[in-house]
C-alpha cells in the first residue's frame, strides 16, 4: 500500500511517528480492508468508508465492474484452473489472501487525515471508527456509481417489459422476475434511477445475487 | 450412474462429496451460501451455484433454492450430505417430484424411518433390543410427566427430527423435565422445524456404538461394523472409534449381524447407521437410524478400504451393491478427531475467524478432511467443524500414537480450536483403557478435564 502522503508537504516528524503511520498503514490494508470489502460484497452499496483516528479508508465497486461473483454455473468456460478463472475474489493458494496487499474486486485507498490525491474530503476523521454507508450521497458526486439490481433468487430471469434502457424507476419498483420453481421472486430497483441496460438475456438462469440490471442514480442522471 | 450432481451442503463434507463424484467420474456442482463464496469446495468445484444469503434457512434448508439450482445447472441428482435437508423426507419428496434422485434412501423409505420413536418401534419387531421410553410423541406437559414417571427418571427428552444434540436434554426430576420440555421444543423448532418430542430412559454410564450398514434397491445389504462414539460432550460426538473397546470380538459381530438382518427386513434402502446404547453390563439397546452418510464415517472406510460416499450415490443411481459380507475385511484400528472451532477452556464456546496458518499432518495412516486453506474466513453462521483429522493403526495403540504424534503435528492458526481437548484424551486412563462412557467430560467438565491432563 503506497504512502499517499503528498510530497510537497516536507513532513518534519521523526522516524517513530513515520513508523506508526507504516504499522497503522499495514494494519488497516491487512485488516480494515479486507473486511470493508466482504461487507461491501453482501450490501447494496457501492461505496463504503470507515474513520479511524486520524485515518480514513473509502472504498468504491469500480464502474463498470459486472461481477465480483466467482464462476457461475451459468458459465461454462475451461475448468483447467479452478480459483483462477473469472474470480472476483483471491484464490485458495497459500497465499494468504485475506492479509494480501493487492485488493481484487474493489479499488481502495488509505490517506491520512490531510486528504490524499485523488480523494474526496470527507471531513475530519472521527475516532470512534464506524463504518458508514455512503453509496448513495457520498457516492453519486464522484462519477462511475451505477447501480445494480441483483437476483432474489437461484433460477430463471425475466425482465419486465418496462425495463429497457431510459426507462425511469424508483427504488422498489419491479424490474423483472427470477422464477424459482413456478414461484416467482420479484427483482426490484435498489434506488430511484434510469435503467441503464439489463445484463442478463431473458430466459438466462441466473444465480443468487446476480447482477441483472443496470441502473443510473436519478441525481446523477439529472445532474446532466 | 448420474450424469451431474448438486452438492446441496458446505464445509469439509461437500468437498468430500465432491471427491467421490471425481472417482465415480460424475460432474458435480457446488451449491453455496453468499458467506461461502470463497469457501474451498466452491474453488475447486466443476461449477458452482450461489444458492442465497447466508442465513441457512434461504440457501442450505431452502428446498426451492436448491431444487431450483439443480434443474438450471442440469443435475439429475442431489447429494444433501449431513445435517441441512439431508433427513428431511417432504425435501427428498420434492426433489423426486422434480425427476431428480434424491441421494439417500428413497422418499418412501426415509418416510418409514422418519419418526425415530416409530423406527424404534418397527426394528424392535425386527428384532432388536430398543430402549424403554415414551409411547407415540409426548402430546403435553401432563403427558410427558406421567410418561416420565412410568419410565423411571432419569429420562433423556428428544427431538423426534434431527440430530446434533440439538433439543435434547437429560433430566433427573419432575421438575427438571417442566423446564427442560420448553428449551427442548423450541430448539427443535429452530433448528429441525419440528418440535415433537419423546422420552427415553436414560442410562448413565452408556456407551454409544453404532453400526454402519448399506443395502442397495435389491434388498441385498451388508454392515461394515461399529464405530464408538462415546466420547461426547453435551451429546455432541468429539472422537469415534472402531472397533468398540466396549465389546468383545463375538459381542461385536453379534450386534452387526443383528443390525443388518433387522433393517434389511425392515425395507431399509442405501448407506445408514444404526445407533445404540451399550451398558456397563454389554447388553445393547437400539436407538434411532441416520439415513445419511454421518460426519463420522472416515473411520469405516479407513478399517473397511470401502468408499462410502461413493457407495451412496452408487446404490442411489440404482447400481447393486457389488461385494458380499464375506468380501467385506476389517483391518486394524482408527480414531477420529473432530477439529472444532471452540474454546474447550470455555464451554466450548464456539469461534469464528481468519484462518492464518494451516498445516495438515501426514505420515503413516494419516487422513485429514478438511475445507480449511490460509486465510479462508470462517464464517460465524454455520457448525463449527473444521475438518477431522483420522489416524489409522494396526492396533489400538498404534492409532492411538499416530493420533497423538498428528495433534502435535496440525496447525490452525488464526481460531481457537478443540484440539487440546483431544490432547487430553489421548492422556487419559479411562480413555487409554477404553472404558470411556458418554459422560467422560461432561462429568466433571472440559476445563477441569484440560487441567487434569496438565498436570500428568
Amino acid at each position: 500500500m503506497p504512502d499517499d502522503r503528498d510530497p510537497a508537504r516536507a513532513d518534519p516528524r521523526d522516524d517513530a511517528a513515520r513508523a506508526a503511520d507504516h504499522a497503522g498503514i499495514d494494519r488497516l490494508a491487512g485488516t480494515l480492508v479486507p473486511a470493508l470489502i466482504a461487507k461491501l460484497g453482501t450490501l447494496n452499496v457501492g461505496e463504503l468508508e470507515v474513520h479511524e483516528g486520524d485515518w480514513r479508508i473509502r472504498l468504491r465497486r469500480p464502474a463498470g465492474a459486472v461481477s465480483t461473483h466467482g464462476r457461475r454455473a451459468t458459465d461454462r468456460p475451461s475448468r483447467t484452473h479452478p480459483g483462477h478463472d473469472q474470480h472476483g475474489h483471491a484464490p485458495a493458494s497459500p497465499e494468504p489472501h485475506r492479509t494480501a496487499r493487492s485488493v481484487p474486486g474493489a479499488a481502495a485507498a488509505a490517506t491520512n487525515g490531510s486528504g490524499g490525491p485523488g480523494l474526496a474530503a470527507v471531513g475530519p476523521g472521527r475516532s470512534d471508527g464506524s463504518v458508514t454507508g455512503g453509496g448513495r450521497d457520498s457516492g453519486a458526486g464522484s462519477g462511475g456509481s451505477d447501480r445494480v439490481a441483483t437476483s432474489p433468487a437461484v433460477g430463471v430471469f425475466q425482465p419486465g417489459a418496462k425495463t429497457v434502457a431510459g426507462t425511469r424507476v424508483r427504488a422498489g419498483d419491479r424490474l423483472g422476475v427470477v422464477d424459482m420453481l413456478g414461484v416467482p421472486q420479484e427483482v426490484v430497483a435498489p434506488i430511484d434511477g434510469i435503467v441503464v441496460g439489463v445484463i442478463v438475456d431473458a430466459g438466462t438462469a441466473v444465480e443468487y445475487g446476480q447482477e441483472l440490471v443496470h441502473l443510473e442514480p436519478a441525481v446523477a442522471a439529472e445532474g446532466r | 450412474m448420474f450424469h451431474k450432481i448438486l452438492i446441496a451442503n458446505r464445509g469439509e463434507i461437500a468437498l468430500r462429496i465432491l471427491r467421490a463424484c471425481r472417482t465415480l467420474g460424475v460432474e458435480a456442482v457446488v451449491a453455496y451460501s453468499e458467506a461461502d463464496r470463497d469457501s474451498l469446495p466452491v474453488q475447486l468445484a466443476d461449477e458452482a451455484i450461489c444458492i442465497g444469503p447466508a442465513d441457512a434457512r434461504r440457501s442450505y434448508l431452502s428446498a426451492p433454492a436448491v431444487i431450483s439450482a439443480a434443474i438450471v445447472t442440469g443435475c439429475d441428482a442431489v447429494h444433501p450430505g449431513y445435517g441441512f435437508l439431508s433427513e428431511d423426507e417432504t425435501f427428498a419428496e420434492v426433489v423426486g417430484a422434480h425427476d431428480l434422485t434424491f441421494i439417500g434412501p428413497p422418499p418412501p423409505v426415509l418416510d418409514r424411518f422418519a419418526s425415530k420413536e416409530g423406527t424404534r418401534r418397527l426394528l424392535g419387531s425386527y428384532g432388536l433390543p430398543t430402549i424403554p421410553g415414551s409411547d407415540g410423541m409426548l402430546r403435553d406437559d401432563e403427558h410427558a410427566l406421567a410418561e416420565a414417571a412410568r419410565i423411571g427418571y432419569p429420562v433423556l427428552i428428544k427431538p423426534s427430527a434431527g440430530g446434533g444434540g440439538k433439543g435434547m436434554r437429560m433430566v433427573r426430576t419432575p421438575r427438571e423435565l417442566d423446564s427442560a420440555i420448553k428449551v427442548c421444543r423450541s430448539e427443535a423448532r429452530s433448528a429441525f422445524g419440528d418440535d415433537s418430542l419423546y422420552l427415553e430412559k436414560w442410562l448413565d454410564d452408556n456407551r454409544h456404538v453404532e453400526v454402519q450398514v448399506a443395502v442397495d434397491r435389491y434388498g441385498h445389504g451388508v454392515h461394515l461394523g461399529e464405530r464408538d462414539c462415546s466420547v461426547q460432550r453435551r451429546h455432541q460426538k468429539i472422537l469415534e472409534e472402531a472397533p468398540t473397546p466396549a465389546l468383545s470380538p463375538a459381542a461385536r459381530a453379534d450386534l452387526c449381524d443383528r443390525a443388518i438382518r433387522a433393517v434389511v427386513a425392515a425395507g431399509y434402502e442405501n448407506v445408514g447407521t444404526l445407533e445404540f446404547l451399550v451398558d456397563g453390563a454389554g447388553d445393547f439397546y437400539f436407538i434411532e437410524i441416520n439415513c445419511r452418510i454421518q460426519v463420522e464415517h472416515p473411520v469405516t472406510e479407513m478399517l473397511t478400504g470401502i468408499d462410502l460416499v461413493a457407495t451412496q450415490i452408487r446404490i442411489a443411481a440404482g447400481e447393486p451393491l457389488g461385494f458380499s459380507q464375506a468380501d467385506v475385511q476389517f483391518r486394524g484400528h482408527a480414531i477420529e478427531f473432530r477439529i472444532n472451532a471452540e474454546d474447550p477452556a470455555h464451554d466450548f464456546r464456539p469461534g469464528a475467524g481468519v484462518v492464518e496458518a494451516f498445516h495438515t499432518p501426514g505420515g503413516p495412516g494419516i487422513r485429514m478432511d478438511s475445507h480449511l486453506y490460509p486465510g479462508y474466513e470462517v464464517p460465524p453462521f454455520y457448525d463449527s467443524l473444521l475438518g477431522k483429522l483420522i489416524a489409522w493403526g494396526p492396533d489400538r495403540a498404534t492409532a492411538i500414537q499416530r493420533g497423538r504424534a498428528a495433534l502435535d503435528e496440525l496447525v490452525v492458526d488464526g481460531l481457537t480450536t478443540n484440539v487440546e481437548i483431544h490432547k487430553a484424551l489421548l492422556l487419559n486412563e479411562t480413555f487409554l483403557d477404553g472404558r470411556m462412557t458418554t459422560n467422560l467430560l461432561d462429568r466433571i467438565g472440559s476445563a477441569a478435564f484440560l487441567a487434569a491432563a496438565a498436570r500428568t
